[in-house]
């Protein structure tokens, strides 16, 4: 693909302008990595009153004040680098609050980082949240055009995936019915069912992805890993070390917002698990070290 | 949950999004050109947006989106008997009072409605701006959006009961696209500036709907500017919404164009209007999900 402008300084994807051929890329030769995170930090801050107030704004402006220092600061990811290539099957690992599930929503662009740079090179298809944009007083067919339109497709693209929806989601009986009038399972497997519907070229998935009985979420796993070989990327965010240790070649290991490791998944997985079983609630020894404030740059 | 607004003076510079190397002028230009491409590829999810709550509107009703037709006709009726029957009042150049009500309401409620509407727009999209990425300038887009075809059908009930009242077509009526366009793009400028200043102080939200319904009885709609005295009538040119709706007074009920000066007037506040709202949405943009 012949880039004109160099994008790298655009934290957001740069194929998605360039129509909604997902499949004319794919023949391509790749051009550099797919995913860079350069330096990348994302902080949260938390104010006492949720709402920042007019008031205080004014008074802020008027009285050349220092900002009041908020209650809390909270670094939920820090100083990441990452270069994810073509073809790169990647699990993330960490304790609950490490930025797993922040690094995800930053590659979808749903938050921009605070300092450095995210490139995205390709379509995006997060599996982070399932039902996103829907809307209940809608058909669950005119959700699933709707939720199409937002990954990106056509309502013609969309019509031509619809029966391969309802094939799978078995809620081809109801796809008239109000979203309202389904019942929570049945919701998630709409969601699901169009969520992967499309062949992005990377894919994000989020843990618990288990929905539905039994048999649901047999063929949902099945068609996660379909849909994880068509794919040109993938991130999977997990607490199942075993499945990742299945699905993925590279392990990313994340502790405290901070990158701790990167490299072959059974490495990365046996640091953690070592670490974990240890002091499952005492930081790792490389956290402990950086607990003193420390340069960037851990691992990897 | 926030990103710190501003960083500090000595951090600025590496601060995301990129410094601005390039003269600022080429940013907006490269913003521009972005925000054109993602709107043409979630154009589909616009047109959903809005053709699906027009239809979720009048779900289930028994007259279906005949509403949308018979309401404005309805409103009109009652507008006209209250403003020619309860508290006529006479028009400079003749015309008919009531046309003149209604060719005002037209425009206003578009606005009036849009910048409601507005204002909360990217806060009741919260769930789906932290799940999932659509460019936010669609939210206050969708909005001013859904108001034009009320508005637009509005018109159409206008036109129906132009004829029983001995109103005729005119060529003058030919101007109506480009009233129209400027008044869309005042409203969507002033819309975007809502929506920015409410996602970011929530006060605003309060403000809008008190602000609004004292701008509408600034605004000659419901009384002609030659109620006041010739020395007077000065002060509405003070009034940004003035021209636009002077606009279709002019072409709906007097029958002729608009003075030049008028279009001009509302051309520029149009493009000011739309510059600034740009400008503030874009600016904040990327804050907005925090803020949420």
């Amino acid at each position: 693909m012949p880039r004109s402008r160099p994008m790298k300084t655009r934290w957001f994807s740069d194929s998605e302008g360039r129509g909604r051929g997902l499949r004319r890329d794919r023949a391509e030769a790749p051009a550099g990595p797919l995913v860079e995170l350069r330096d990348v930090s994302l902080k949260f801050v938390n104010y006492s009153d949720k709402a920042f107030t007019l008031k205080r704004a004014v008074l802020e402006l008027l009285l050349r004040r220092e900002r009041e220092v908020p209650n809390s600061e909270f670094w939920a990811l820090r100083d990441v680098n990452i270069r994810i290539e073509r073809g790169e099957r990647i699990g993330v690992v960490g304790s609950n609050g490490a930025g797993k599930s922040t690094l995800l929503r930053l590659l979808a662009r749903i938050y921009p980082p605070t300092h450095g740079t995210v490139a995205v090179r390709g379509s995006v298809a997060p599996l982070i949240e399932m039902g996103a944009g829907f809307n209940f007083e809608l058909s669950g067919l005119d959700n699933i055009l709707l939720n199409g339109a937002m990954l990106g497709f056509t309502r013609k693209q969309m019509l031509e995936k619809v029966d391969a929806i309802h094939e799978f989601t078995g809620l081809r009986e109801f796809a008239d019915l109000p979203l309202k009038y389904y019942s929570s399972g049945m919701y998630a497997r709409l969601a699901f069912g169009v969520a992967t519907a499309i062949d992005p070229e990377i894919l994000l998935v989020d843990e618990s992805l288990s929905v539905g009985d039994a048999n649901f979420r047999a063929k949902a796993t099945e068609r996660i890993r379909g849909l994880m070989q068509r794919s040109h990327a993938v991130v999977l965010v997990s607490h199942e070390l075993s499945s990742l240790r299945d699905l993925c070649d590279r392990g990313l290991w994340m502790h405290k917002g901070r990158l701790l490791a990167d490299g072959p998944i059974d490495e990365v997985l046996d640091a953690y698990r070592e670490a974990t079983a240890a002091a499952p609630a005492a930081p790792p020894p490389d956290a402990a070290a950086e607990a003193i404030p420390a340069p960037a740059g851990a691992i990897g | 949950m926030d990103v710190r607004n501003q960083p500090a003076a000595d951090e600025a510079v590496e601060t995301f999004p990129a410094p601005p190397r390039a003269r600022p002028s080429q940013v907006w230009g490269r913003r521009l050109a972005e925000d054109r491409e993602e709107l043409t590829r979630f154009w589909p999810v616009v047109h959903n947006m809005v053709s699906q709550e027009l239809r979720v509107r009048y779900q289930r009703s028994f007259m279906g989106f005949l509403w949308t037709l018979v309401n404005p006709l309805l409103m009109m009726f009652t507008l006209s008997m209250v403003f020619s029957q309860l508290l006529p009042m006479k028009l400079g150049d003749g015309g008919n009072y009531t046309l003149y009500i209604l060719a005002g309401m037209i425009p206003w409620a578009f606005m009036a409605g849009s910048i409601t509407e507005s204002s909360t727009c990217i806060i009741q999209a919260e769930g789906l701006i932290r799940k999932i990425y659509v460019p936010k300038l669609v939210f206050p887009l969708v909005r001013v959006l859904i108001n034009m075809v009320t508005s637009m059908l509005s018109l159409v009930a206008l036109f129906l009961v132009l004829v029983p009242m001995g109103a005729r077509p005119s060529m003058a009526m030919l101007f109506l696209p480009v009233a129209i366009g400027l008044t869309f793009a005042f409203t969507l400028g002033l819309s975007l500036i809502v929506a920015t200043a409410n996602t970011f102080f929530r006060d605003c939200g309060h403000l809008v709907g008190v602000f609004i319904q004292a701008w509408y009885f600034a605004t000659p709609i419901v009384y002609p500017v030659s109620q006041f005295a010739e020395d007077l009538q000065w002060r509405f040119w003070l009034n940004p919404a003035f021209y636009f709706v002077e606009m279709f007074h002019d072409v709906l009920n007097s029958g002729r164009m608009p003075q030049l000066s008028i279009v001009v007037i509302a051309a520029a506040l149009a493009a000011v209007s739309l510059g600034i709202g740009y400008a503030a949405f874009k600016a904040n943009e990327d804050k907005m999900v925090f803020r949420l």
